[in-house]
């Protein structure tokens, strides 16, 4: 049985990295002479439909496996020591699922994007790496096997994010990322660590068993967990790395890593702390991660309202989704402590459906985002403006994902976040204080969070595709090709019908064995309604019937009423900051430089800025701390050869007084 | 033979005290050449300490180490070092970190410290007592020359006299190492006269001075 798996299974996983291998390798002996730049990208569209269908099998296989309920497992012994073994079904199967569909999508329209950018072979390759490097971490199913796989797609991400070498900017972006994720890959092998020491066994399933008496040294691993796999996740205020590394890599790439990437984060978290330590989670496990949540949630879309760059913009817009992940995943176990399973399922429901929905409309979205850089060489929506009338389908497909992700009906992050604040507000019903008043918190924040989302998801689609061009780059634009919409169009549907449809996807997250999910309520799938926990329910297709008439009555309106429909002049908004100073620390600044004072101006400059509040109170801070000890350190370091012989006298004395 | 050994102790200690007087000495010495004299006795004190212990213990390869030492540190080195002093024109040692009273005064310091602090020692009794503690005043003493003096080369001939101190501990500890491990260590130390015999000619061309002072100026 194993082997056949090992024959059916493994083979497409790896098989787009093979793939590419190849290809990249013909590219590279046939560029210097003959290749011109269309063979190239020939070569690179054959390489990325490679990919595509590369992704396909794998994610049909575990939508199999996690319908019918099978698991597999391999192992490949490498010595007699090293064994790298891996699994599939429960879930692996969901995050590979969600994996092969934004894999399939972003190849797809990396055929396109690829074109006319200028990928290089190695860039191919190690897009094919990076990719077969997520299916191996979703695989894993022991520690050698996750570690070596983590370790791949970090350092297959940092090279496709400083692949613009053009570009100083990409190369510190790359550095504080690869800095960052090794901070957390420190963290989760000490995790492991403790792990092996603990129960003397490499295989997730062996340490599971064992360590269901280990009282303190759970806490221990979940703190040391969080904390690696946040890094990861981008919890603040360990985030700092992924508003800089989305702008920086290409924009198929930013969808990959925002989608997928971060959240094998989660998967870690999940697999940790849910399914390897099981049982019975501490209260304050829960505290910890609905805590982290909260902050990252609002923190995260709050410095994404003030964004000009529409790739940061969605990088932070990342760090607020993984906040309410983690919102729904915090709940989860504070219910679970207090003995409320079919709660704990449903709060844990809502967080992985809103993993596959974020994986899916953000990777719209960087996509969307990407076409629109892609059409007008910037990054600034201040430079941007009336894309929408030169490319429509991009418009359109770039609404469709920010309307998701402001959570409204009828598209996917309705669906999800309407869940999750389903969970938090029966908790609210519950009898226990405590998590009453964490769930009210919870609660609080989440939807502040939704309003902001809105907000600034209307300034990003606003700001870029409305009104009119604000850059001769912008008038120039043009519409992407059609793989990049066929792309993009496959998730805007998948947008849609994960909203229309929430049924379907419930009865696949109550396949996976994790604690609650089993005791999942039944959802009918057209009528949505959490039944046998409370009665509260939406009907998503009389959602969508009530958006379209209420569309087509704003539509009809005011040319039956005759309304007022000119254009008016006003003041802008100025986006919040005045309101939200304590965390913005908004800093303002008209320098003018005058030829004749006052009356003819050479320059007028105008600057405003807002302080990224865990660089300047949490990184800054030890930085310079740390500059301090190496100031005094670097005051023993005279150069001079005697004093360092007096160090070595000195020391030797000591020894032999104290010690002799 | 309780006669024979009260003979070794008393020469032991003779010849052990003479080499420490001899690095203490050095201390007050200014002049290039007696500095290289005072290491060449210490070499032969050091050649002759051996030989009497082969005599007495009756042990062959402590001879071989014995004619080793001698040749390579009584002879060789001295000779490669008068070389380059000759080749690079130093006669005077400049005025030292620490004036010669002072570095005096200090030196007995450390030997007093190394009496004290070693006397409490669990694995020293017998014969190897005193050259121990000698051996190891002589690799403090001498770690301490090279403190206070400026030149490139009395730097080197610090080295080696710390180096010939540890070769005493060894020895005290252990009667002798086996002659491999002697061979080997005297192998490493001509070695190393020689390549820093072509470091300091390397230093005097780019500073045009063999002052240590000088290499502060390689600091980033």
């Amino acid at each position: 049985m194993t082997g056949a798996f090992l024959r059916i299974k493994l083979p497409p996983t790896f098989f787009s990295f093979y793939g590419n291998l190849s290809i990249a390798f013909e590219m590279e002996t046939d560029r210097p002479e003959t290749a011109s730049s269309k063979t190239t990208g020939k070569l690179s569209s054959a390489c990325y439909l490679l990919c595509a269908a590369g992704c396909l099998f794998p994610g049909l296989l575990a939508l199999r496996d996690l319908l019918l309920g099978y698991s597999w497992h391999v192992s490949l012994p490498l010595s007699g020591v090293l064994t790298l073994s891996f699994r599939g079904g429960g879930l692996s199967a969901y995050f590979v699922v969600i994996l092969s569909i934004l894999g399939f999508c972003v190849s797809v329209y990396s055929v396109g994007y690829a074109r006319h950018s200028s990928a290089s072979w190695p860039s191919l390759l190690l897009y094919g790496i990076f990719v077969s490097s997520m299916y191996a971490v979703f695989y894993s199913a022991n520690i050698p096997a996750f570690l070596v796989s983590w370790e791949t797609m970090s350092l297959s991400s940092y090279f496709l994010v400083v692949s613009d070498t053009k570009n100083p900017e990409s190369a510190r972006a790359g550095l504080l990322y690869a800095v960052m994720t090794h901070i957390g890959t420190a963290f989760i092998m000490a995790a492991f660590m403790v792990m092996y020491f603990a129960t003397g066994s490499l295989e997730f399933t062996a340490i599971k068993a064992g360590l269901s008496g280990a009282g303190g040294l759970r806490s221990v691993i979940f703190v040391l967990a969080l904390t690696g796999f946040g890094t990861k996740a981008g919890i603040i205020p360990l985030h700092t790395w992924l508003p800089r590394a989305h702008p920086a890599a290409p924009s198929n790439v930013s969808a990959l890593m925002s989608g997928v990437m971060i959240k094998s984060g989660i998967y870690g978290i999940l697999l940790v702390s849910l399914d390897i330590l099981g049982g019975q989670p501490t209260l304050w496990w829960g505290v910890a991660v609905l805590s982290a949540g909260a902050v990252s949630s609002v923190m995260g879309i709050m410095h994404a309202l003030m964004e000009r760059d529409i790739k940061r913009l969605l990088a932070y817009s990342s760090v607020e989704n993984v906040g309410i992940i983690l919102l729904g995943i915090g709940a989860s176990m504070i219910f679970s402590f207090n003995n409320l399973p079919s709660l704990a399922g449903l709060a844990l429901a809502a967080a992985l459906y809103h993993v596959f929905n974020h994986a899916v409309f953000k990777g719209l979205l960087f996509m969307g985002a990407g076409s629109a850089v892609h059409a007008t060489g910037t990054k600034n929506m201040e430079e941007m403006g009336g894309l929408i009338k030169r490319m429509p389908w991009t418009g359109l497909f770039f609404l469709v994902g920010s309307v998701a992700i402001c959570a409204l009906p009828p598209f996917n992050g309705f669906m999800s976040e309407w869940l999750t604040f389903q969970s938090l507000i029966m908790g609210i019903k519950t009898s226990v204080v405590l998590t009453k008043t964490f769930m009210l918190l919870a609660g609080a924040a989440l939807a502040l969070t939704g309003a902001l989302a809105a907000s600034s998801f209307v300034k990003a689609f606003g700001i870029t595709f409305l009104g009119v061009p604000r850059s001769q780059k912008a008038e120039g634009a043009h519409e992407s090709s059609a793989s990049m919409l066929l792309g993009m169009g496959i998730l805007s549907l998948l947008c849609l019908l994960l909203g229309i449809f929430p049924g379907y996807m419930l009865r696949l997250i109550s396949n996976i064995p994790l604690p609650g999910l089993g005791s999942l309520p039944q959802f009918t799938p057209g009528a949505f309604a959490v039944t046998g926990v409370a009665s509260s329910g939406v009907l998503p297709i009389v959602l969508l019937g009530a958006l379209l008439a209420g569309a087509a009555f704003v539509f009809a309106f005011p040319r039956l009423a005759g309304g007022r429909r000119k254009t008016t002049k006003t003041d802008p908004w100025d986006c919040g900051s005045r309101i939200f100073k304590k965390i913005y620390k908004p800093r303002k600044e008209v320098r003018i430089e005058y030829i004749v004072k006052p009356f003819f101006t050479r320059e007028i400059e105008y600057r405003s800025e807002i302080t990224p509040l865990a660089e300047a109170y949490f990184y800054r801070p030890f930085v310079r701390a740390l500059h301090n000890v190496a100031h005094f350190a670097k005051r023993l370091q005279s150069g001079n050869l005697q004093l360092y012989l007096g160090y070595i006298l000195g020391t030797l004395v000591v020894l032999l007084v104290v010690w002799g | 033979m309780p006669k024979a050994w009260v003979v070794v102790y008393s020469i032991t200690d003779f010849i052990t005290i003479g080499m420490l007087l001899t690095v203490v000495a050095m201390n007050s010495l200014k002049r290039m050449e007696s500095f290289l004299r005072a290491y060449t006795i210490n070499s032969l004190l050091l050649a002759l300490l051996m030989a009497v212990s082969a005599f007495y213990l009756d042990a062959a390869h402590l001879y071989i180490a014995a004619a080793v030492t001698l040749v390579s540190k009584g002879v060789v080195i001295p000779f490669l070092l008068k070389k380059v002093v000759r080749q690079l024109k130093i006669t005077h040692e400049v005025e030292p970190n620490i004036n010669t009273p002072l570095s005096l005064v200090i030196s007995s310091i450390l030997v007093v410290v190394v009496y004290s602090s070693l006397s409490r020692g669990i694995f020293i009794e017998g014969f190897t007592e005193n050259p121990l503690k000698v051996s190891i005043s002589i690799i403090l003493i001498s770690l301490f020359i090279m403190i206070t003096r400026k030149k490139a080369v009395t730097q080197v001939i610090g080295l080696l006299l710390m180096e010939n101190g540890l070769f005493l501990a060894g020895f005290s500890l252990t009667y002798g190492m086996s002659t491999i491990i002697e061979l080997g260590v005297v192998f490493d130390v001509l070695m190393g006269v020689i390549i820093l015999g072509v470091f300091l000619s390397q230093i005097k061309k780019t500073f045009i001075d063999l002052d240590l002072d000088k290499l502060t100026t390689l600091k980033g």
